[in-house]
């Protein structure tokens, strides 16, 4: 018999944002004006549950909502005792506020093992079943950190589950495909990422459910050994909001003046390259001209006041900062016209004492192999490794781990990296979180470098966090932007700021690691640009061993669905067809009804895309969804027809020069994420617009 | 407690708008021991409210003050009622650039003592009507009613040979398109209840069902008409003209222009809603002639109106909705044929689902909360004896101001259906005293007459119901049918034009591959107004799954 645990979560309702929601000064949203929703995921985290439930014909397993939270939370247990759950623990405490994913995850790993004991008398025989991330946080780390705390198997991205032979089978996405597995034992970790049927409300249920008790527990009951802001290891030093959007949102009435949009579009020179905001690579404070020069600061503020320093010790004829007194600084104080104040200057004075970084050792990247290839955000990521460890004059270095992956060092090498540490083993021919964490771990700590890099992909989402828990390091997940800066007056000099977008993208934050011996971050694919490859470049391999046995493995796999057949993923113009295209002949009559005539008009190659819904219903080969979790493209025109434009998608196609979308949903998100919009089926719109192309 | 027992209640309200939470409180209060349930179909407090609203706040006291006599000192109370109204403007609109102020008119009449006096709203409050429901919300559940969002019912059961219900199903969820069970179908409970209040708002399903049913009837047709509002936020300086104490209601264009025409009924509101938000719509009388015509459009035209315009330019619409007004009056009101009861033995009628609007006042919200509060003194008594429900209900009904000012406006609104609103409007001055007018049902008005004012609307549908923030789970069967295809095709279409298509504010209806059928169901607002307009008769609104539909949070 099995139990199970499922972790909810309440968070701000990010579908229903308003203009209202965002403070009009600062531009970041006001939590406080969203209304609070349980996290979307962990409704189908429930749905999995009670389908694992029934499907095992066990009707006296017990199902355990748990959510950590304000009092507040409590709504989130009461809507899962409406639909499955049989009892409910609220972890509530205000020591408990202000957690990272790691201080998060280590009191919800406490709690499990308290409600293992307490409710579960000891049984071992459970499953925790969680959504894959939150909606507010985005991180997707939490469950794989609770995973490994308890030192249990994360089974990622599942989509659905079957009972067979006394066994749950798994289906999960991995990257470019998707997986059927079955975990070795229990207990172990699910994450959910979709499933298509979550649970209506009962009326009696939900009576119940109001008028039951919660278990309420707080930080006190649960001895865990890390919790709240003093317990995590990342820390966000500035919130803002994220850059207004660069595409146009404009909703077109007409074939006829979509045609010629389009035509614009398609032959308008790239004039407008991009051009991201850079003051220049970052350099050591020992290597600069000046003595006094620190504007490499994490924050704005904080560069324009060691500006205004440099420049009065400067006029001050100031060269050596400890002799500064009193006076001097009382001096300073008035000229920069009480810019900052006299703590604020101890504290600047001393940071200019100091020149040593923070963090020693190399930057490495964490490959991602299929068995057949190199996954291209590892190619990405070595071209921002390099960058990086340029800037702190260090090597570039890749984990490379796999069976047989000795042929993937050449190009590895070509594209940036200057050292690879590689572990070759039978048991690692596929990818499977314990053996893998277990390999990755022995190297990073045998060699400790600053930075470790992995591609926010599947695999990398599950693994890093792993990885990162293991070693009592900070994650910070799924970043956009990754630089070196100081931070003089908290007396840190070359620290990784890492920069993510949060609330469904509504707001961008910077976090840098603490208390950690590395700096570790995934980073979003397409977003790092690979650097061109140099055949000539030379390169260090350095073969390490890990003794593994097979039971050291925690998953059996069954079936690998990989996408099959050639794609071309750099025409100038890709057609993505979404679930909206309801069957697969629509997809295949609108989408190569408009693939034909573009590349009829404009005599160039006119790819097909999908996204994972799309290939969920069998439209088209898992080869052609674009997307977080298939290939992320950058062509001149992406049409997105019948597309909803959830988060995981938009990622992949952040790079295109123009969307243009086709959606019967008003609603649809993606029409705020693109350039031209009809409302409308595609069943009317494409064929109209097929015939306006040619016209124009 | 098992789930028969969780399944059974003393008093089961459905429909948690004001008049419901209303009864809710006051039974509550007067009865702790009851067990007191209110179910709603929307997602949570205040979703499917909607109103202009000017309150006359008298009745807030007649509730809350047996539960708090200090309630209008509370945080919430001061927050809900910061708004009185002390200046009070009846524009009347010639054209697209004139615009009189005839308040002195209302004033007049007012003195002396004519039922359109009534029109007045000075010291009346504007709220908005979801901010209300989720105040009443908090109060009833403080009270320990049970209030439950989410759940959508579908029928009321009604034993004929007892002459009682016996509660009302719950609608089932997790049908597909095609109506066939998913793996996560639930189908609809039954709650059993001793009493059970019909509190579901304008043409409520149940409502209806039950008057059917249990044979109740109307001396006179319910007349209809559809509201239309934005919430537009406007600059600061734009705000401050218009002011924070101010109500606005115009009549004439763009709906109604002497001799030449169009003559609809109805009129334009502009309400101050507080963080430079101002409340503009339009209601219009259901009974309008122009197959072409949709409120909206009368909307947009009063907005680019001179004088409107000034206040709200360049503003930006945060939400909008759409709902119909139950415009009948007391001869529309649903009664026992025999005992003249308002509802049938242990089934009582409230609020709009009764329909105590006051067409003179343009107002029914007090009428809401008079009938939720008489329904819970009603009911404190009635739960030993509940088949004597509907009859003490309408008792202390009349012992509230509902029912007097009822009787004072009676036949306002047919007088104007019959006599157009020129002659209407100032014959209603005897409307008291001349004979009942027989009115047909509003849908049977529509002729092949074209709206004149038509112009493009620079806000369309799609942006509507997107600041309405509606939705539905697009799988389950649509919630709205056409009874009989033909009709669309062979009458509808060649004589009309299919009319459903222009006047859905939500744009629900579509021609696909050649057919009228309802597309975009999951758009659909909850307004009704397709049920009651479709010049034949031929469509119905039945409940979605629970917790779809608009999500209103200021209308």
């Amino acid at each position: 018999m099995s139990n199970y645990i499922v972790l909810v979560k309440q968070v701000p309702d990010v579908s229903q944002i308003t203009d209202n929601a965002f403070n009009p000064e600062t531009g970041t949203l006001v939590r406080t004006r969203l209304a609070n929703v349980i996290n979307e995921l962990d409704t189908h985290a429930l749905a999995v549950a009670e389908r694992m439930k029934k499907n095992s014909g066990d009707k006296n397993a017990k199902i355990i909502a748990l959510t950590m939270g304000p009092p507040m939370a409590e709504d989130v247990l009461r809507y899962s005792l409406g639909r499955c759950a049989d009892a409910a623990v609220l972890l509530t405490d205000k020591a408990l506020g202000g957690a990272d994913t790691w201080a998060t995850a280590n009191p919800l790993a406490f709690s499990i093992r308290k409600i293992v004991k307490e409710i579960f008398n000891g049984s071992q025989n459970y499953f925790v079943v969680c959504g894959m991330q939150s909606v507010d946080g985005d991180t997707a780390q939490v469950p794989a950190q609770i995973a490994e705390e308890l030192n249990l198997p994360c089974i990622a991205y599942v989509t659905d589950v079957e009972y067979k032979a006394g066994k749950f089978e798994f289906r999960k996405i991995i990257s470019g495909g998707s997986q059927t597995i079955s975990p070795k034992k229990t207990p172990a970790v699910i994450t959910v990422a979709k499933y298509e049927y979550p649970l209506f409300a009962g009326f009696a249920a939900s009576r119940r459910a109001s008028k039951m008790q919660l278990i309420q527990w707080g930080a006190a009951d649960i001895n865990a050994t890390a919790v709240g802001v003093k317990g995590s290891k990342t820390r966000v030093i500035r919130v803002f909001p994220p850059g207004k959007t660069t595409r146009k949102c404009l909703h077109v009435n007409s074939v006829e003046e979509l045609a010629k949009l389009i035509c614009e579009n398609y032959r308008a020179d790239e004039t407008a390259a991009k051009t991201a905001a850079n003051n220049g690579r970052y350099i050591l404070p020992a290597k600069r001209k000046g003595k006094f020069d620190r504007h490499f600061e994490g924050t704005e503020k904080e560069t324009a006041d060691y500006k205004l320093l440099a420049d009065q010790l400067e006029k001050m004829g100031i060269d050596d900062i400890s002799k500064i007194d009193d006076t001097a600084k009382d001096k300073i104080i008035t000229a920069v016209g009480g810019s900052f104040h006299k703590k604020a200057l101890d504290d600047m004075l001393e940071g200019l004492k100091n020149y040593q970084p923070a963090y020693h050792g190399e930057v490495w990247v964490a490959a991602e192999q299929s068995g057949e290839v190199i996954h291209s955000a590892t190619y990405e990521l070595i071209g921002k490794a390099r960058e990086l460890a340029d800037s702190l004059e260090t090597h570039v270095g890749v984990a490379l781990i796999g069976s047989k992956v000795e042929r993937f060092t050449k190009s590895l090498i070509s594209a940036g990296a200057d050292k690879i540490y590689m572990v070759d083993h039978p048991l690692l021919a596929e990818f499977d979180p314990v053996p893998y964490r277990k390999a990755l771990g022995a190297m990073i700590e045998k060699y400790w470098p600053q930075i470790v890099l992995f591609a926010a992909t599947p695999q990398g989402r599950t693994f890093a966090p792993m990885v990162s828990y293991r070693l009592g390091c900070g994650l910070t997940a799924d970043c956009t932007g990754l630089d070196i800066k100081d931070s003089s007056r908290k007396g840190e000099i070359a620290i990784l700021m890492q920069t993510r977008p949060a609330l469904g993208g509504n707001v961008m934050a910077t976090i840098v690691t603490k208390d950690s011996k590395s700096q570790m971050a995934t980073a979003r694919p397409g977003v790092m640009k690979r650097l061109p490859d140099d055949p000539h470049r030379k390169g260090q391999i350095i073969k390490e061993t890990v003794n593994l046995t097979s039971a050291d493995l925690s998953i059996d796999i069954i079936k690998t669905e990989m996408g099959t057949g050639k794609v071309n993923f750099n025409a100038e113009i890709i057609v993505t067809g979404g679930k909206g295209m309801q069957n697969r002949d629509n997809y295949e009559e609108l989408v190569g009804m408009l693939q034909a005539t573009l590349s009829g008009k404009f005599g160039t190659p006119v790819e097909r895309g999908a996204s994972r819904a799309a290939v969920e219903q069998g439209f088209i080969d898992r080869v052609h969804q674009v997307g977080q979790t298939g290939t992320a493209v950058g062509p001149k025109i992406y049409f997105a027809l019948g597309v909803s434009g959830a988060i995981q998608h938009m990622i992949g196609v952040s790079n295109s020069r123009t969307i243009i979308a086709i959606n019967s949903d008003h609603n649809a998100p993606i029409f705020k994420q693109c350039d031209y919009y009809m409302t409308g089926t595609c069943e009317d719109i494409i064929p109209q617009l097929c015939q306006a192309i040619q016209k124009a | 407690m098992d789930n028969a027992e969780l399944s059974k209640t003393d008093v089961l309200i459905v429909g948690a708008g004001p008049a419901g939470l209303a009864a809710a409180i006051t039974l509550k209060k007067a009865r702790p021991q009851a067990e007191v349930i209110v179910i709603d179909k929307a997602a949570s407090a205040g979703n499917h409210n909607l109103s202009g609203a000017a309150l006359e706040a008298q009745c807030l006291e007649t509730l809350l003050k047996p539960v708090d006599p200090q309630w209008r000192t509370s945080e919430a109370a001061q927050k809900l009622l910061a708004r009185q109204v002390k200046k009070d403007n009846v524009m009347f609109m010639l054209g697209k650039e004139l615009a009189f102020d005839i308040a002195i008119a209302i004033k007049t009449a007012k003195l002396l003592r004519l039922p359109l006096g009534q029109m007045s709203h000075a010291n009346d409050y504007t709220v908005s009507i979801s901010e209300l429901c989720r105040y009443l919300n908090g109060i009833a559940k403080q009270l320990g009613v049970e209030i439950f969002y989410g759940f959508a019912a579908q029928d009321i059961i009604w034993d004929a040979q007892n002459n009682k219900t016996t509660g009302v199903k719950l609608v089932d969820q997790g049908l597909n398109h095609d109506g066939n069970p998913q793996p996560n179908y639930l189908p609809g409970e039954t709650i059993s209840a001793n009493i059970v209040v019909l509190a579901e708002g304008c043409d409520g399903l149940l409502t209806e069902k039950f008057i059917e049913k249990a044979g109740l009837e109307r001396q006179a047709n319910q007349l209809y008409s559809v509201g239309v509002k934005e919430l537009i936020k406007v600059r600061p300086e734009q705000y401050k003209k218009f002011g924070d104490n101010r109500i606005v209601h115009a009549m004439g264009y763009p709906i109604f222009t002497p001799v030449l025409g169009p003559g609809m009924f109805g009129g334009g509101i502009m309400y101050p809603f507080g963080d430079d938000h101002i409340a503009v719509g339009m209601i219009v009388g259901l009974d309008w002639k122009e197959c072409n015509f949709n409120p909206q459009d009368a909307l947009t035209n009063f907005k680019s109106h001179r004088w409107v315009r000034k206040y709200i330019e360049g503003g930006t619409v945060t939400e909008a909705g759409a709902k119909m007004i139950p415009e009948g009056g007391l001869f529309a009101v649903p009664r026992d044929p025999k005992t003249k009861t308002i509802g049938k033995s242990n089934v009582i009628i409230l609020g709009d689902s009764a329909g105590f609007v006051n067409m003179c006042k343009i107002k029914g919200l007090h009428n809401a909360i008079y009938s939720g509060y008489a329904a819970g003194r009603a009911l404190s008594e009635a739960i030993f004896n509940p088949t004597g429900a509907a009859g003490r209900y309408t008792e202390m009904l009349h012992k509230t101001p509902v029912i007097t000012e009822m009787k004072s406006a009676r036949n306002f609104r047919q007088t104007i259906a019959r006599l157009g609103p020129s002659l209407g409007l100032a014959m209603s001055v005897f409307a008291g005293i001349l004979p009942k007018f027989k009115i047909e049902k509003d849908y049977l008005h529509i002729t092949g007459k074209k709206y004149k004012f038509k112009m493009n609307r620079e806000f369309d549908k799609d942006t509507f119901t997107a600041v309405a923030h509606t939705e539905h789970r697009e799988e389950q069967p649509s919630h709205l049918t056409i009874i009989n295809r033909n009709t669309c095709e062979q009458k509808c279409r060649p004589k009309f034009g299919a009319p459903c298509i222009t006047f859905c504010p939500a744009g629900v209806y579509e021609t696909v591959h050649g057919t009228v059928r309802p597309a975009n169901f999951s758009n659909c607002l909850h307004c009704k107004t397709c049920q009651r307009k479709c010049p034949f008769d031929n469509i119905r609104w039945t409940v979605p799954e629970g917790g779809g539909g608009p999500r209103y949070k200021t209308m």
